[in-house]
């Protein structure tokens, strides 16, 4: 046979075998040609060695279907047959190029969900991701930040000393579940703004969209804490404020991705660093202590990735400084006429720190709450300059942040 | 302003819908004005087509035949697919039904499709006679189900495969496209059921039209379904959904044993 320029030509361009024993095609047999087939070139032939005398006649019948060439067959001894068939033009091969290249910088959107480094057969259909350019969604961070938010998962019932909640005195209590369903409020769009994100990144950079469900997943856990706080003592239901609920909405109006991030990771979730700080210190009681202490491990987290993503945007986009701060100067001006903080968030801290309703401890509670905001200030401050901004930028952009901290 | 091609279909299966759908908005985006015309059977599709109502029908090889006789060889075939070349028919027994030869089919249950399949009774049948079987010898078992699609839909091969199965045949006539597609798909077992004879190939679809078709209504037909390629994801669907890899020319000989399987018919 090799005698056959044609064949020698065919197996220049790769040659495997299986034995196929005695399998039938639709017994078993299809199972060893098919896999062996992918791995070839167009043109490459497969040798297969069968002692199944039906072989013979369906072989040639599916090679037909699938636009292959049965080139010949042989008897190889011992009632085995040899046949040969040349690999078609037409079925997905298993390239090693698909699995040794790198994360495109543009992804395609046509693989799908198709894990990345698969041989993607076409013919399917254009997936609606938009979120399509590595440099724009994906910070080299992105993977070690998710493995650490994997390992800090906590439990609201287990790790929350529920049982040392104590009564406190009206005002107090009014206090702690007006800063408790504050926090819960501004936590829920924390975990609906990012699930707007999740379905439009390609599956690509899903490293991103895994990340953003552990964020996702601690926000719910916050939310849980928050609530259980603020319920704990049968206080009077707290006040949402049209402030907070203008300033939320208008995260939820934001379609690009790095400007949500940023509003939303950046100066959101990093003012509330600051805040989660301060509910820590001036806890009334080692539970309330504890969920702040443990939601603001996670929101540095957020705060951690935010920085990345912009970070790495910045890096690859100059034109995205002007828009950010654009986006900060819109957002400002539809929240234009509103004062400063919430009052009932206000009085919530002020009484909160002060840790009840005598005079002289609110006088306390109200220089604490007016540090807070300093504080908050310098911290975003910190952070636009981590991420790249001027100091003049920076400045700038922290005036024009949300009252509402988020 | 160019003259809208229009297709005639047989609607043998749902998605023959999507497919023609999908390749006229192809062949409209393609510069070929293109619209189809569905019938729910080949042989009202045969006389719209000589009556000048469509212009192309797509045909099964017994309808295509019957255009080629009708128009006394006049008729214009203007392409078919890859896997409507050198099609075969398959005599499949069960093991322990102990035939050796198609002589052993004497005396035997043989289960057959539909009549107007050619794939899977027609031909078969033909060429069992060719090789000498004596038909009046043999019990046939016919499956005429779904008439007048021509076999497309496949019910009746399906039937034959289920006789065999569950032992009401002994041997059966199937198309090879079905015989290899069950058996990739996992639903023939192989220790009980395999193929006793194979025929020789014969061709099977084909677009026709009457030689009156104008010659800017053949070009921009041929031109448009020429250019589909695998590689393009929208052709592909399509090609996948119609069963093809390629469109291939047309060719007449692959007809040649059924224009004589339907004159020793009379």
């Amino acid at each position: 046979m090799a005698a056959n320029p044609e064949l020698e030509r065919a197996s220049a361009a790769g040659a495997i075998a299986v034995d196929g024993g005695d399998l039938p095609l639709g017994g078993g047999l299809l199972a060893l040609i098919r896999p062996a087939l992918t791995l070839l070139e167009p043109d490459g032939v497969l040798a297969i060695l069968s002692r199944s005398k039906s072989v013979d006649a369906d072989l040639a019948s599916w090679c037909r279907a699938e636009r292959h060439e049965l080139l010949g067959a042989e008897a190889a001894g011992d009632g085995t047959t040899r046949y040969l068939v040349r690999r078609g033009r037409f079925g997905a091969r298993r390239t090693q190029d698909a699995a040794d290249a790198g994360l495109p910088k543009r992804a395609d959107a046509a693989t799908g969900f198709a894990p990345f480094g698969s041989v993607v057969e076409p013919g399917g259909p254009v997936y609606p991701f938009d979120l399509v350019e590595r440099d724009r969604v994906l910070p080299p961070e992105v993977t070690e930040l998710y493995e650490q938010a994997v390992a800090a998962q906590w439990n609201a019932a287990r790790d929350i000393p529920w049982s040392k909640v104590p009564r406190l005195e009206p005002a107090l209590e009014l206090a702690v579940s007006q800063v408790m369903s504050f926090l819960a409020e501004n936590e829920l769009s924390a975990l609906y703004v990012p699930s707007r994100f999740i379905s439009r990144i390609h599956p690509s950079y899903v490293a991103v969209a895994m990340f953003l469900a552990t964020q996702m997943q601690d926000e719910s856990r916050h939310i849980d804490v928050f609530l259980r706080r603020a319920r704990a003592t049968g206080s009077p239901p707290a006040i949402s404020s049209a402030t907070t609920s203008q300033s939320l909405y208008s995260l939820l109006q934001i379609d690009d991705f790095t400007e949500s991030s940023f509003l939303l990771s950046v100066l959101g979730e990093g003012t509330f660093l600051d805040l989660l700080a301060f509910v820590e210190r001036f806890a009334p009681d080692e539970a309330t202590a504890e969920l702040a202490r443990r939601a603001r491990i996670d929101e540095a987290r957020h705060v951690h990735f935010g920085l990345a993503h912009v970070r790495h945007a910045l890096s690859h986009d100059e034109t995205l400084y002007p828009r950010l701060e654009a986006a900060v100067r819109s957002r400002a001006a539809t929240l234009a006429g509103i004062g400063g903080v919430p009052a009932p968030v206000q009085d919530g801290l002020t009484i909160y720190a002060a840790g009840g309703s005598d005079p002289t401890r609110v006088a306390r509670g109200h220089d604490a709450f007016r540090e807070l905001l300093v504080t908050m200030h310098e911290g975003r401050i910190r952070r636009l300059r981590s991420a790249g901004f001027t100091d003049e930028q920076a400045a700038k952009i922290s005036d024009l942040h949300t009252p509402n901290f988020m | 302003m160019k003259e809208t091609i229009l297709l005639g279909a047989v609607a043998y299966d749902p998605k023959v819908v999507t497919i023609w759908e999908g390749i006229r908005d192809y062949f409209n985006e393609s510069g070929t004005p293109f619209d189809f015309a569905l019938f729910s059977n080949y042989e009202r599709q045969v006389e719209e087509l000589l009556a000048g109502h469509v212009d192309i029908a797509w045909n099964t090889p017994l309808a295509h035949v019957r255009v080629r006789q009708r128009t006394g060889g006049a008729s214009l075939s203007l392409g078919m697919r890859d896997s409507d070349r050198d099609f075969h028919a398959k005599v499949i027994v069960r093991k322990d039904a102990g035939i050796a030869s198609l002589h052993d089919l004497h005396g035997k249950r043989l289960a057959v499709g539909s009549r107007d399949s050619t794939q899977a009774r027609i031909l078969p049948l033909h060429f069992l006679k060719q090789e000498g079987v004596d038909l009046d010898r043999v019990q046939i078992l016919p499956f005429d189900t779904d008439l007048g699609k021509h076999g497309d839909t496949g019910t009746s091969e399906l039937d034959v495969l289920r006789a065999l199965s569950d032992g009401t045949a002994d041997a059966g006539t199937i198309g090879d496209l079905v015989w290899v597609q069950q058996q990739a798909a996992g639903h023939v077992d192989s220790a009980r059921i395999e193929v006793l004879y194979t025929t020789p190939g014969f061709d099977h679809c084909m677009f026709d039209a009457l030689p009156t078709l104008s010659a800017s209504k053949r070009e921009g037909f041929v031109r448009s379904l020429f250019a589909m390629t695998w590689d393009n994801p929208t052709h592909r669907r399509l090609l996948e959904l119609e069963g093809l890899h390629e469109w291939m020319a047309p060719r007449e000989e692959g007809y040649d044993s059924l224009i004589a399987a339907l004159a020793t018919a009379g």
